[in-house]
């Protein structure tokens, strides 16, 4: 039971980590949460399963097809659903438009794809038991996905840049900063986090449109529990996630672990509002 | 005698007066089409069982057609595309009966849009027969014009019970469903029904059917004793996972229930084929082939039929086809014995039938009793055994 709580608890926590840090990345520069996050996801198992499954390409094609998909997505988002409300972000008008863009996506997926779970290709065929690939393969994906972040924000430019309008969007353009063009890029980077988050747990969550909404709503709470804009916080909280769901799948029963996560989630906003991993913003004057 | 013209006048308003009235009255109804409307979910999520009742209803009407009709009179449907929408489907409705005027009314094929429909038809009056599950589809008292020609929730319950505890012979079985209100309802309605019959629920559970891991549930269930694990939701992703988590616990505990446990779509999501046997589905007799493959007598007969007419059934289901025909030779036979189209006629001859031999089943009802399909004619399927739309027997059926 014990390794059946971790496994699955892990690989879970690694998803929700990874929509966390597609939320923590989309908002950084463009100060937006933008609530596609959960459906980039969900499109990187959906496009993953018809690039290698239905349409047989090999797998390095069909996972790159995949993230280009995904990148591509996230910058329409940018366009469509952010770019239009960034002036009157004190009246919250992303939720609205953000929201939309993730229904609509949904609801093409529901259409195009179809509403029943397709099978999701076999990556590569390792493991048994806990020690599926299915459990393990997500985890590994967090655990790159993070170190080439942190090698991007840095050791590169470019991932200096991104920071640099992260801390202060009136500065950094001040500086020449392309804050648009970065803004765009951003994007991009989420909607590639999110293809990855999708495509390594597709043989865990199989290739379903009903999976956005799902992560959409567990993929926030880690970015709550570990503070808006904070990849790392996103990752603990997470990880914690996944193992308190699962155990408390495995203790109270399916249909209670729910109300068992959202408990402990109120309680901890409760006790740090900022999240766990959050501080108060700092500004030198 | 001398003619005015007031006389030529009056007299040629007559002639023509009775002209009009009388004589060309009954050719008019002779010649008149048997007017079937019929609700269907023919595009969207809920369209696949409409591809196959639809085959079954154009089989139906160019075979009687083809024979000269209904005493002559030529059937005509009338399709409603519904989308799986009930406000689509009373709109829908409205239309046949206000507009259309049709006869009788086929469908709709689906439980949630013939909740918002059955009332609007019972209040014209119009002969209604549809293959709904929902239990409170049919009430002789509110709506003594629905007729239902499949099985209901609770005969799905007795015939999965009846296999159980009379067939496997298990007296310790586990309940799961998934969290829909479908789900909730019918595994509250299951477990209250097994421990009526004298048998141990000892694992009951309603399941998130986007959890990607079904181990807690079915250890749970293994560690309580299960004998057997009775299954009602229509979620193809959590029965999957299931069938996979019991080939990784090496449990080799039966699975029965509900008929999505058969659906092709699991073929692609069990990660070996041999985890998806032991799964038995809900069928039906007229649908179901034994050891040597061979289907009743009357079945075979039909799939012949439909071979001849070029009609696919190896992407859908027999029973949907079959119960297409049904409903359209149905309302035919109706009009042929009440000898007119008009509604209590037809609704009378419905009444009046026992045991009526259609070819998806044998339908019995009264004015007491709308449920018209046998609890006896549903059986289970072994779930991965599909040919052609139908299943083989599960074990244990003489």
């Amino acid at each position: 039971m014990l390794g059946s709580i971790i496994a699955a608890g892990l690989a879970s926590g690694a998803v929700y980590a990874l929509v966390g840090v597609t939320y923590n990345t989309m908002f950084s520069t463009s100060r937006v949460m933008s609530f596609t996050a959960g459906q980039l996801a969900m499109l990187g198992g959906v496009f993953g399963s018809m690039f290698t499954l239905k349409l047989g390409l090999p797998l390095i094609a069909g996972f790159l097809l995949t993230l280009v998909l995904c990148a591509i997505i996230g910058i329409i988002t940018e366009f469509i659903a952010v770019r239009p409300v960034l002036k009157s972000l004190d009246q919250h008008l992303y939720v609205l438009s953000t929201l939309a863009v993730a229904l609509m996506i949904q609801q093409v997926a529901a259409i195009k794809w179809g509403t029943e779970p397709q099978p999701f290709p076999r990556l590569l065929g390792l493991g048994s038991g806990v020690w599926d690939e299915k459990f393990w393969l997500p985890v590994l994906a967090c655990a790159i996905t993070i170190a080439a972040l942190e090698y991007l924000y840095r050791r590169t430019l470019v991932g200096r840049a991104f920071l640099a309008i992260a801390e202060d969007n009136f500065a950094a353009r001040a500086l020449g900063l392309p804050e648009r063009n970065l803004r765009i890029a951003s994007y991009a980077l989420a909607g590639i986090i999110g293809g990855v988050a999708g495509y390594s747990s597709g043989e865990l969550l199989l290739a379903f449109f009903a999976n956005g909404a799902l992560l959409n709503f567990y993929g926030f709470v880690p970015v709550a529990l570990g503070g808006l804009g904070n990849n790392r916080g996103s990752i603990v909280g997470g990880l914690a996630l996944g193992l308190f769901q699962q155990a408390a799948n495995f203790l109270v029963g399916g249909i209670f672990s729910s109300v068992a996560v959202f408990a402990l989630f109120i309680v901890v906003l409760l006790a740090a509002p900022q999240g766990v991993f959050g501080g108060g913003t700092v500004r030198r004057v | 005698m001398v003619v005015s013209r007031r006389d030529v006048l009056l007299g040629s308003t007559a002639a023509l007066g009775a002209a009009s009235f009388s004589f060309p009255a009954p050719a008019i109804a002779q010649s008149e089409t048997i007017k079937i409307g019929c609700l269907a979910a023919m595009t969207g999520p809920s369209s696949a069982p409409t591809i196959g009742f639809n085959r079954g209803v154009n089989f139906a009407v160019e075979a009687i057609n083809a024979a000269g009709g209904v005493k002559g009179r030529k059937l005509e449907i009338i399709m409603r595309d519904t989308q799986g929408d009930p406000t689509k489907a009373v709109n829908a409705t409205q239309e046949l009966i206000s507009q259309l005027k049709v006869h009788g009314i086929w469908g709709p094929l689906n439980s949630g849009e013939a909740l918002a429909t059955t009332p609007i038809m019972a209040r014209a009056k119009v002969p209604n027969i549809h293959p709904c599950v929902v239990e409170t589809l049919i009430d002789v008292t509110k709506y003594p014009n629905a007729f239902r020609m499949a099985p209901s929730n609770s005969q799905w319950d007795d015939a999965v019970r009846n296999y159980c505890l009379n067939i496997l012979k298990v007296k310790k079985v586990a309940v799961m469903g998934d969290t829909t209100g479908y789900g909730v309802t019918a595994v509250g309605a299951s477990v209250a029904a097994f421990k009526k019959d004298g048998a141990e629920v000892v694992y009951q559970a309603n399941i998130d059917s986007t959890q990607p891991d079904m181990t807690p549930d079915m250890l749970r269930a293994r560690n309580a004793g299960t004998e057997a694990i009775v299954v009602w939701s229509v979620s193809t992703g959590m029965e999957g996972r299931m069938f996979n988590t019991r080939a990784t616990m090496n449990w080799d505990v039966p699975f029965v229930g509900h008929p999505s446990m058969s659906s092709g779509e699991i073929a692609g999501l069990v990660e070996k084929p041999e985890n998806w046997k032991k799964v038995y589905a809900i069928g039906y007799k007229s649908c179901s082939y034994d050891a040597s493959g061979k289907l009743p007598a009357k079945s075979e007969d039909l799939v012949a039929r439909l071979d001849k007419a070029n009609i696919a059934l190896n992407d859908t289901l027999l029973w949907w086809v079959a119960g297409g025909i049904d409903a359209i030779e149905l309302f035919a036979k109706a009009v042929e014995t009440s000898g007119s189209t008009d509604g209590p006629g037809i609704i009378a001859y419905l009444n009046s039938l026992s045991t009526y031999p259609g070819y998806f089943g044998n339908y019995s009802w009264s004015p007491t009793q709308h449920n018209g399909y046998l609890t006896s004619e549903v059986v289970m399927s072994e779930a991965s055994t599909a040919k052609n739309g139908t299943f083989a027997l599960a074990p244990g059926y003489t």
